[in-house]
């Protein structure tokens, strides 16, 4: 029997989990606009992963770009669910992202 | 150099899984007057992915398989989940189906999708939520 995919599996899930987390707390911190530079980050970690000669780390490092590329498109409505009252607002001023009104100008997907 | 394509793999199998997955147990739920036939569908063809994975000696016909399995699994607990955020409001009901009639009878659930709209960085009333 070959353990590979289920054990794999099985880490997806908690990498999924993890987007919960971070895509609340990162929205919570950093706002929405942070899309391009989470998804950017996401495409970069696939890349890398090409070049990795452990199957385990290649895939892991896999699965957690596809998490991170998924989790940015999550940002925008996680931003709509705090305003709506159905996760913490923050009210403070967030860090604004380089090249920000450029993103302003592009709708952040959702899917 | 020989490049790697297993996370390449992984990383599709992880996107389109949660993808499919997220779109199908939302619309499937709206739908569905009884959810247990789709709960046991999504058993299934988690159980039988990885069955596969485990029978499988390529590892990248594992690993999808693996992923995609128990995304699927993943998605037969989502079908509760999802029909509770209707309870609560916060995901669509749908006026002909049994399961939320309802719920819209007793003002618990709403028909309006709230979260189609763009962020205002702005706290929004229960009235503009409606508007």
């Amino acid at each position: 029997m070959n353990f590979f995919g289920l054990a794999l599996g099985i880490a997806t899930l908690f990498i999924i989990g993890l987007g919960f987390i971070w895509v609340i707390r990162g929205e919570y911190h950093f706002g929405y606009l942070w899309w391009p530079y989470v998804m950017g980050l996401g495409f970069a970690l696939i890349v890398v992963s090409l070049f990795l000669t452990t199957a385990w780390l290649s895939a892991l490092l896999g699965v957690f770009g596809a998490s991170l590329v998924w989790g940015s498109t999550e940002l925008k409505e996680q931003a709509v669910r705090a305003e709506i009252g159905w996760y913490r607002f923050n009210s403070r001023p967030k860090p604004q992202p380089p090249l920000v009104e450029l993103i302003k100008r592009i709708k952040a997907p959702h899917l | 150099m020989t490049l790697n394509g297993i996370g390449l793999v992984a990383a599709l199998a992880t996107f389109f899984g949660v993808w499919i997955g997220h779109v199908t147990v939302r619309k499937v739920e709206y739908h569905a007057p009884n959810l247990r036939g789709p709960m046991l569908i999504a058993l299934i063809i988690g159980v039988t992915l990885e069955v596969v994975a485990l029978s499988s000696d390529s590892l990248y016909v594992s690993g999808a398989c693996g992923i995609l399995g128990m995304t699927a699994l993943f998605d037969a607990l989502e079908f509760r989940r999802q029909f509770k955020r209707v309870k609560k409001g916060h995901a669509q009901a749908n006026p002909s189906n049994p399961r939320h009639a309802p719920l819209l009878a007793n003002g618990q659930a709403t028909t309006i999708d709230l979260l189609k709209r763009e962020p205002t960085g702005q706290v929004i009333t229960y009235k503009e939520q409606a508007a």
